[in-house]
């Protein structure tokens, strides 16, 4: 068993696929091997440049954009899946958040110092210097406006690539940040609270699920150093608690592979990792040695993140969802 | 201080009630509320907790939030019970927007609320502004505070009336009056019928003053009479004279002892969570509606449902401030703030500590106080009275109390406040932690009153100073001859003793 894995996060996980509506037809997007593809685009780079040029941008050239913009963003933690469910966005309710989006900018050429407003009378110095310091002010809101509205539309349309994806997302963005917990992100911040939280929020739904404890009682840590960390019950009834200390990189190699539950068992790690085939560290109970085990994944099966089977179908992004792995001793 | 803790706490929490939130019924989910089972208010509670002692930054904290808001918007749009084709877009316009999730200023957000707005005017700056070159104080440059305590009768053809002056301080802001005004006639009560032209100050020396009356935001009825230039640190008396009126003199001889009233100072080593908490507290106690004019109609003797709605959120935000150290689990204050709610009717507040048995005499004053529920049996005429004393620094701000107001059933105390104050910000309850003072009044009954701020007021030329209203709750019952003015920081407490000079409209 390695601690620190050398081979790629997502060498679990199988392709996956989904079918985004581009300009008049429906065009394929794939995932396959920590990269997006684009089916129906040759050239994506040339596509851009021509968009920067005045011309329409492709909804599929959009959706790789911000697939590469929120790669590394641990915001997506907290807005994305937890358990097998995924979340449904469909392609209309993006195009209408975006809309309403626009139409909601409240900052208007009707608005204080906004374009059209013809000055009566020549300002007096103090309102000339207050009327600048309100054009600053306007400026800001209306470029955090625009970038808030880019950011939820970015993440509406991942969100709507489906299930599958989702995760995959997930994935990747811990990957991009587990082997850098000593160091801040790039606003400063530590990466740790984001982390941790990613970590228990769906760790503890997964708990529920394998033992049947309130996910209120999962309290979940995150592991560094050697071993693959712990799992410890403690309590009795309304005392019960399950403290867990999982490396961060669980989330990416482990839940998004869709390996949490096995067979009754929680995964804790991977010790060889492939697909259709791996070889994995599991607890049969906590407090239990852990084991290995050879899982077999069963493609063709709808299943989520935590290798049990979604409910709900009939969404565009659900379809996606096929695409996932279903585990098997 | 652990930040690290504090938002990892926070963004637990924001787990927590996203998976409760879920786990609601249906029926629960979709009755159309922006916030089912409160859990998005108790998020951003705490957030402002968190961010109140500055555990959290303010960018951080409206991250948390915006993200929190559009995961709910999400999951909520895919509840199977909504209406699909209006389920994202309606979820997206009743789970809030995008951006700003906080009511805070430019200044502050911009800052991340440390913003350093004010502090000690220059010397040379005089009243026009506390902007000018620094230069060392010399001994003419002490600041001075007098009460006053007089009254400038006013009568022109169109306007009769009353000023009354309460105090005089002398700064390096500049120097000013802070007056009540009282209009008799005519009936409409106009602060711009008063005639601040002709109204002349002159001092000892025969050098006159100009006046700028600078009226309050509140009731009206206080306002700040700025005199320019300042008159010199020497100036002995100020001969004021209003149209229709003989000459008021005001002494500005020799300030009462060192100008602090004889404050005691007295070392209290609370940490910034414990003083939260008590602010917060002290929010409890003084939102609790008093007594009703109609004596047969029965008060609510609890917290209104807002606060109630609120306290539910109180076990959270004593965990956070735990998890960023800056609450010992050992700390007393939590289990008060348990009896506290207790006391108002609030059960369900989740602090898990046993409560208290004992608490604070100034709590158990005003709990006293709401339990009683008698009407006064001859209510206080409205009136105000005249004390200044400039109190030792709590917390690098300097207090300086300039006088009494009661109005219309209503009690408010005046202080100037000195230091560095950052441009306000709502905090969690709605207290503003950028005034990190906890002021209480004893009256010559023993009651206390909790002085909770209510207005702060800046004007240009006096950034560094703003004035600041302070609501007494409950209001005072009689004129009270002397006051206890309880003012307490963080560290340390001080307590001083003024007599009051009482005055009353005609």
């Amino acid at each position: 068993m390695t601690t620190m894995p050398n081979d790629d996060w997502f060498t679990c996980l199988s392709r996956c696929e989904a079918v985004v509506p581009c300009g008049s037809g429906q065009h394929v997007v794939r995932w396959e091997a920590g990269a997006l593809e684009l089916d129906n685009h040759a050239d994506p780079e040339a596509e851009r440049v021509l968009a920067a040029l005045g011309g329409g941008k492709a909804r599929c050239v959009e959706v790789a954009e911000a697939w590469t913009r929120h790669a590394a963003d641990l915001t997506v933690l907290l807005v994305g899946p937890r358990g097998p469910d995924g979340i449904v966005v469909g392609w209309e309710d993006v195009d209408a958040a975006g809309q309403d989006g626009r139409r909601g900018g409240g900052l208007g050429p009707g608005a204080p110092g906004g374009p059209g407003q013809v000055p009566v009378r020549r300002p007096s110095t103090m309102l000339a210097a207050a009327m600048a310091r309100a054009s600053a002010q306007r400026s800001q809101l209306l470029q955090e406006h625009a970038e808030a509205r880019q950011r939820r539309t970015d993440l509406l349309s991942l969100l709507a690539l489906g299930p599958a994806f989702q995760v995959r997302l997930a994935g990747q963005v811990v990957a991009a940040h587990a082997g850098l917990l000593g160091e801040p992100d790039e606003q400063g911040r530590s990466r740790r609270p984001a982390l941790t939280a990613a970590l228990e929020g769906r760790l503890a739904l997964v708990a529920e699920r394998w033992i049947g404890i309130d996910p209120d009682y999962v309290k979940a840590s995150l592991h560094a150093g050697p071993g693959w960390g712990s799992v410890e019950l403690t309590g009795r009834g309304e005392q019960r608690r399950l403290q867990v200390s999982l490396p961060a990189d669980w989330v990416a190699r482990v839940w998004a592979c869709g390996l949490a539950l096995v067979g009754r068992h929680l995964v804790v790690a991977v010790d060889r990792a492939g697909w259709p085939d791996a070889r994995v560290l599991a607890l049969p109970a906590p407090g239990a040695e852990p084991v290995l085990l050879d899982v077999h994944a069963r493609g063709g099966s709808p299943a989520g993140p935590d290798g049990e089977h979604p409910a709900g179908e009939g969404s565009v992004g659900e379809s996606a969802a096929s695409d996932g792995p279903h585990w098997e001793i | 201080m652990n930040r690290e803790g504090a938002e990892t706490y926070l963004r637990l929490l924001a787990e927590a009630a996203m998976r409760r939130a879920l786990a609601a019924s249906p029926e629960q989910r979709l009755a159309g509320s922006a916030d089912p089972g409160g859990h998005r208010t108790r998020l951003k509670l705490v957030g402002q907790a968190l961010a109140a002692v500055g555990a959290l930054d303010f960018g951080t904290l409206g991250d948390i939030l915006v993200d929190f808001n559009l995961a709910m918007a999400v999951r909520a749009a895919s509840d199977p019970g909504r209406d699909p084709g209006q389920a994202l877009a309606t979820s997206l316009a009743l789970h809030g927007q995008p951006v700003h999730q906080l009511p805070v200023t430019w200044g502050v957000r911009l800052g991340l609320g440390r913003v350093e707005v004010t502090g000690p005017a220059s010397p040379g700056a005089g009243p026009a502004g506390p902007t000018g070159p620094e230069r060392e104080p010399g001994p003419d440059d002490a600041d001075r505070f007098v009460p006053v305590g007089l009254k400038v009768p006013f009568r022109d053809a169109d306007v009769s009336g009353e000023l009354f002056l309460m105090s005089y301080t002398r700064t390096r802001a500049g120097a000013r009056f802070f007056a009540v005004w009282n209009i008799r006639a005519p009936a409409l009560r106009d602060i711009s019928l008063i005639p601040f032209g002709q109204i002349t100050v002159a001092d000892d020396r025969g050098a006159r003053y100009g006046l700028e009356f600078a009226p309050s935001g509140d009731s009206g009825w206080t306002s700040e009479i700025v005199l320019c230039p300042a008159p010199p640190p020497g100036a002995r008396w100020l001969d004021v004279t209003a149209p229709g009126s003989t000459t008021v003199r005001v002494g500005l001889g020799a300030p009462d002892g060192d100008g602090t009233g004889n404050a005691l100072v007295s070392k209290t080593e609370t940490s910034p969570g414990e003083h939260l908490l008590a602010t917060i507290g002290e929010r409890l106690l003084t939102a609790v509606p008093d007594q009703p004019r109609n004596p047969w109609r029965q008060a609510t003797a609890v917290a209104p449902p807002a606060l109630r709605h609120m306290a539910a959120g109180l076990g959270d935000i004593v965990g956070a401030l735990e998890a960023a150290d800056v609450l010992s689990p050992l700390s007393p204050v939590p289990a008060r703030l348990a009896t506290l709610c207790a006391s108002l009717g609030i059960a369900e507040h989740g602090i898990m500590a046993p409560p208290a048995r004992q608490l604070p005499e100034p709590w158990l004053s005003v709990l006293s106080h709401y339990q009683r529920r008698k009407p006064e049996p001859v209510p206080l005429l409205d009136g105000y009275a005249a004390m200044t004393a400039a109190l030792p620094e709590l917390d690098g701000i300097g207090l300086t109390l300039l006088g009494l107001h009661h109005s219309e059933g209503g009690s408010s105390l005046y202080a100037l406040a000195r230091g560095p104050l950052p441009e306000a910000f709502l905090g969690p309850f709605g207290i503003d932690p950028t005034f990190p003072l906890s002021v209480w009044l004893r009256d010559s009954g023993g009651r206390w009153h909790a002085a909770r701020p209510a207005e702060r007021r800046r004007s240009g030329s006096r950034d560094a100073e703003p004035t600041m209203r302070l609501q007494l709750v409950p209001p005072l019952t009689r004129a009270t001859p002397w006051a206890e003015v309880l003012a307490g920081g963080q560290t340390a407490e001080v307590r001083t003793r003024l007599p009051l000079r009482w005055g009353y409209p005609s």
